[in-house]
């Protein structure tokens, strides 16, 4: 456990000094940022969850079966890419605003993990998409193992969404937490 | 039976209790209730955008109806389920809470919304059903649709930044690694 208590330590020194800057202060005297940025990044997880479980119901033919594979990542992957830069914006200036409450917590890092998971498999699959669209209409579409990946992607980003309400709720990972030794 | 009698009875329910009495339960039922509200704005929005002519304008709007709206319903029970019973842990303080009394008015101005749009636009959908856009009575209740649920996401929010739960147990004997393997 010793490599895990030392890095936990440096975050720790980061996360003091972020909280002393000058941006970090200014989040932390005015109360509505927190709440309201907190809201806009649920109002863009929700467009991408909504994104996604359509691309996974086009991909497992439970839903879109008018459209094409390709006129589905079209129509939902924008918005994907977008609800994801607004929860990147938005992410950031939660980190400044409380550096410890998500540096230091097990749920933050976990998160973080099936965010690349999921942004990875999603960027994979439209550069696949793009390079052999008909080999991806007519046959790859109708593998289980496509199918099977779909749901386990949208799983990953269930993950997210617990994962990231759990970061307020980090004591429920016990000795896992670095905040509580903080 | 008065108000604050129902509210002391759902308090003191066996569910409240062991929610309350439990490291893991609320915390839990917290993050299933991000993930059902998440996908509950997520499909609507779609649905919203297409009644506006923003998106997916090329779909018959019955069958993205048919496609979407049941998931929509099935999140929207997880969501009400968990919610419930994260009320009964702690009713009295909520019930009293503006916000949560704003939320509440919201999701019953959203249902009425639907109630309107069941009784006008979408009784000729059979004639819009493939235009570009729902006629105006349609569009206003999809612009009403996507003010109220960014409404309720934004109240929920500032419910918890408001209201005090019952206080969590801190029994530092309790951990993750004591439920596994050693």
């Amino acid at each position: 456990m010793h490599h895990w208590s030392g890095r936990a330590a440096g975050v720790n020194q980061f996360a003091e000094w972020l909280s002393q800057t000058s941006l970090s202060l200014a989040i932390q005297v005015h109360e509505w940022v927190i709440p309201t940025i907190q809201s806009i990044h649920i109002v863009a997880i929700g467009i991408v969850l909504g994104s996604v479980f359509m691309i996974d119901l086009r991909i497992l033919g439970w839903a879109g079966r008018d459209q094409t594979l390709d006129e589905t990542t079209s129509r939902f992957g924008p918005w994907l890419t977008g609800a994801l830069c607004v929860l990147l914006l938005t992410g950031v200036v939660m980190i400044i605003g409380e550096p410890a409450r998500e540096l230091l917590a097990f749920s933050f890092w976990f998160k973080m993990s099936l965010v690349a998971i999921g942004t990875i498999v999603a960027a994979v699959f439209q550069v696949s998409l793009n390079r052999s669209r008909q080999q991806w209409e007519t046959s790859l579409v109708n593998r289980w193992t496509i199918k099977s990946l779909a749901v386990l992607t949208f799983l990953v980003w269930v993950g997210v969404v617990v994962l990231g309400r759990l970061i307020a709720y980090d004591h429920v990972w016990g000795s896992w937490s670095a905040s509580l030794k903080a | 039976m008065n108000i604050a009698d129902l509210l002391a009875a759902l308090e003191a329910s066996p569910p409240a209790v062991s929610i309350r009495d439990s490291l893991y339960l609320f915390p839990l039922i917290e993050s299933l209730h991000v993930f059902g509200l998440a996908m509950v704005f997520g499909t609507i929005m779609i649905i919203d955008l297409r009644l506006l002519g923003l998106a997916s304008t090329r779909r018959p709007f019955t069958m993205m109806a048919s496609d979407i709206l049941k998931w929509t319903w099935l999140a929207f029970a997880l969501t009400a389920t968990t919610g419930a019973l994260m009320f009964i842990t702690n009713a009295g303080v909520y019930y009293h809470n503006t916000y949560f009394r704003v939320k509440m008015a919201m999701l019953v101005l959203s249902g009425i919304n639907t109630l309107i749009f069941e009784r006008t636009a979408l009784r000729s959908v059979a004639r819009w059903n493939t235009e570009k856009a729902a006629p105006p009575a349609g569009r206003t209740v999809a612009a009403l649709s996507l003010l109220f649920w960014i409404g309720v996401i934004f109240m929920g929010r500032w419910v918890g930044f408001t209201s005090t739960r019952a206080a969590p147990p801190t029994d530092s004997d309790i951990n993750i690694e004591s439920l596994l393997p050693k």
